[in-house]
């Protein structure tokens, strides 16, 4: 579908050569007013967090002076610093056990067949249906260790409330993820796996040294979707961190909501340092990113 | 793919060394293992213990159990209303059951089938009414009112950006310049933390004199409005309509606002996936059709919306699911003085659960709101699945 558009667009607009006329000047007018409508609110942002906080009441639309010190007072008083490192350990730590569950589990749905598989694969992409909201309150109580004893350090007693596991180990596995990598790994030739078989290699080895290198597209894709889902969380984290030690940056931007009051500027500060992560990867993998979405129609 | 290769050599050693079948199966579960683990654990447990909740009385610690109590205080003990509400719904289906047959069958049927479904529509919307307010009387309140503030989001939302970004991407497929850049420019708001725009807009739609939407409004003559941290209708604030009364007055300004949102937000998705959809419709199509004398909007319109359905199909059964499952945005541009007016479905059930420490009573909650969903996705796919065409 994504080659499709590719293609189309190539052959579109190639070859005609371009020429004014009233219709073109009216699209080109409509794309333009969206285009601004879209980045408007950034612009806003932007312009907000550079102000003094005596310009954010007034009707202004840009800082006499750009205030480079409200993006240093937000890092180091706000927290933001804290809140960002521990982002930066929670999305890194849960993309490391997803990529592992679901390139296990990816390989086994898609080349091994064994006793129930496909009964088993209906009942993951079942669980893609319920709601969050259902499933959100049984799983406060088992991080909480109410339902079945947890393994943890002595002081943290029983619970993982405000620490690490309980913002990465319910994440570590996707069903989305594995079906994206099945999908993938079925299609793998089967010549590859019994030349890799004579060679005496299992399927681990054959998964590691043969089908891993050659299926870098779609696991970057994953990523790709663990970072964004992994960084954006919210409702989660806000569940589960009552303290500051592990609170992850967008539950940090909330809690500053609540307490930064009129100081608007420190707050589109920390918006914009919240963002930044994300711009940087979608600037980076702009193709993959768009095309990995309009492929598999995922809605966060 | 594995089972068409299955060459005489490859039966020959599976009959030789069955025990090597045996640690097939085997190295299959290994691999499974991990991520069955944590999904059952987070995925599907939660599921049926939620269920088990939802049967107890349980504020924080576990309590006694109480059946379908917990259903029942949410959604009222008037089963009478309850039954004339949801059949209201199948009326409404049975209306459009007979419309669509009708329309199939000679004209002298059309007019009998158009009079009779418009009259089981008007008994269906009767129904509806009245079940509605009967339930609405004897249940939660805080709890039923988030149904229809969560309808109002649906309809202000799903078709205003499916309809934007469908004619955006129509646009963005003609021979544009920079159709990448367009492309990027608006995807922006879908794939920045929905958080942090949210803040954002917080304080654009925040009630100050000099917020950006009390200018925007101000270039039209109107406003100053207190957007966000207004309760009242906008029918009220907007066009000064004060008669208006209970669901007929409309959402609250604050809602409107969350609205801007929403569509602000996915419009850029919808796009990418209209423009995917753009690009697998065959080119010969528009060149026999331009043989035949189409012009451009007759192009668009029996080329381009019937091929394109699927797509739009697809976009809007997920986006009016998502309203019901919308939190984190709505969450974070809520203001105490919105006076609830804002809250939907999963925020009321947020709140029963954190705010309320009703562990039990959030639990039957989020399970009618599974069932709400799961009966949208069956009446969506009734109506518009059979007017879909699939290439």
């Amino acid at each position: 579908m994504a080659n499709a558009t590719d293609v189309s667009a190539k052959k579109q607009s190639g070859g005609t050569s371009f020429h004014f006329s009233f219709g073109r000047i009216f699209l080109y007018a409509v794309l333009i007013i969206g285009g601004v409508l879209a980045i408007i609110p950034f612009f806003w942002m932007i312009s907000t967090s550079l102000m003094t906080l005596g310009e954010t009441i007034n009707k202004q639309w840009l800082p006499a002076a750009p205030q480079w010190g409200n993006y240093v007072e937000a890092w180091n008083e706000a927290q933001f610093s804290k809140y960002f490192m521990n982002s930066v350990i929670i999305t890194f730590t849960t993309l490391a056990g997803l990529l592992f569950t679901s390139t296990l589990a990816g390989y086994a749905f898609g080349r091994i067949k064994f006793f129930g598989r496909n009964a088993i694969f209906a009942v993951l992409l079942a669980t893609m249906m319920i709601p969050e909201s259902v499933t959100l309150i049984p799983n406060f109580l088992m991080v909480r260790g109410d339902i079945i004893p947890l393994p943890g350090l002595p002081d943290w007693q029983g619970s993982w409330l405000n620490q690490l596991p309980s913002l990465t180990v319910p994440f570590m596995a996707s069903v989305f993820s594995i079906f994206l990598l099945k999908q993938f790994f079925a299609q793998i030739p089967d010549e590859l796996w019994d030349a890799a078989r004579i060679d005496g290699a299992g399927h681990l080895r054959f998964l590691v040294q043969v089908v891993l290198p050659i299926s870098k597209a779609p696991i970057m894709t994953v990523l790709i979707f663990g970072f964004i889902s992994s960084w954006n969380a919210f409702l989660w984290p806000l569940l589960v961190t009552t303290k500051p030690d592990w609170r992850p940056l967008m539950v940090g931007l909330w809690t500053f909501v609540t307490e930064a009051g009129p100081e608007t500027q420190l707050l589109m500060a920390g918006a914009v340092i919240t963002i930044i992560p994300i711009l940087i990867l979608y600037f980076l993998t702009q193709r993959q990113f768009t095309e990995g979405i309009a492929t598999t129609g995922l809605k966060g | 793919m594995a089972a068409t290769t299955s060459t005489p050599e490859t039966v020959y050693k599976k009959k030789r060394f069955r025990w090597l079948d045996i640690k097939e199966h085997l190295v299959g579960y290994l691999f499974i293992l991990p991520a069955i683990v944590v999904i059952s654990l987070f995925g599907l447990f939660p599921i049926g213990y939620a269920f088990y909740m939802s049967m107890h009385r349980w504020r924080v610690k576990q309590g006694d159990f109480i059946g379908f109590q917990n259903y029942t205080k949410a959604l009222g003990d008037d089963y009478m209303g309850l039954l004339l509400f949801v059949g209201g719904f199948a009326l409404l289906m049975v209306a459009y059951v007979i419309w669509t047959s009708g329309f199939k069958s000679l004209s002298k049927r059309k007019i009998v089938a158009g009079v009779v479904s418009l009259l089981v529509l008007a008994a269906g919307f009767y129904a509806i009414s009245i079940g509605w307010g009967r339930v609405s009387e004897a249940g939660d309140h805080r709890f039923l009112d988030a149904l229809p503030i969560t309808f109002y989001y649906s309809l202000g939302t799903v078709p205003a950006e499916i309809a934007i970004a469908l004619g955006l991407a129509y646009l963005l497929f003609q021979k544009i310049r920079g159709q990448e850049f367009f492309r990027m420019l608006y995807f922006l708001p879908y794939i920045t933390p929905v958080v942090a725009t949210a803040v954002v807009f917080r304080t654009i739609f925040s009630p100050r004199e000099t917020s950006l939407a009390n200018q925007a409004v101000g270039l039209i003559g109107m406003g100053p409005f207190k957007w966000l941290f207004e309760a009242k209708p906008f029918t009220e604030v907007f066009f000064g309509l004060e008669n208006l009364e209970g669901f007929w007055a409309g959402p609250s300004m604050a809602l409107v606002s969350i609205v801007f949102f929403g569509i602000w937000t996915y419009i850029g998705y919808n796009t990418v996936i209209f423009l995917a959809g753009l690009g697998s419709i065959p080119g010969d199509l528009y060149e026999a059709a331009e043989i035949d004398g189409a012009g451009g909007w007759q192009k668009f319109r029996h080329v381009t919306l019937p091929l394109l359905s699927p797509v739009t199909f697809y976009l809007a059964l997920i986006a009016f699911i998502g309203t019901f499952k919308a939190f984190n945005h709505i969450f974070v541009m809520r203001v105490p003085s919105a006076l609830g007016t804002v809250n939907t479905t999963s925020i009321a059930i947020f709140d029963t659960f954190y705010k309320m420490n009703q562990f039990g009573y959030a639990a039957a909650q989020a399970f009618i709101l599974f069932v709400i969903i799961l009966a949208l996705t069956f009446a969506q796919n009734k109506i518009f699945g059979e007017r879909v065409f699939y290439g």
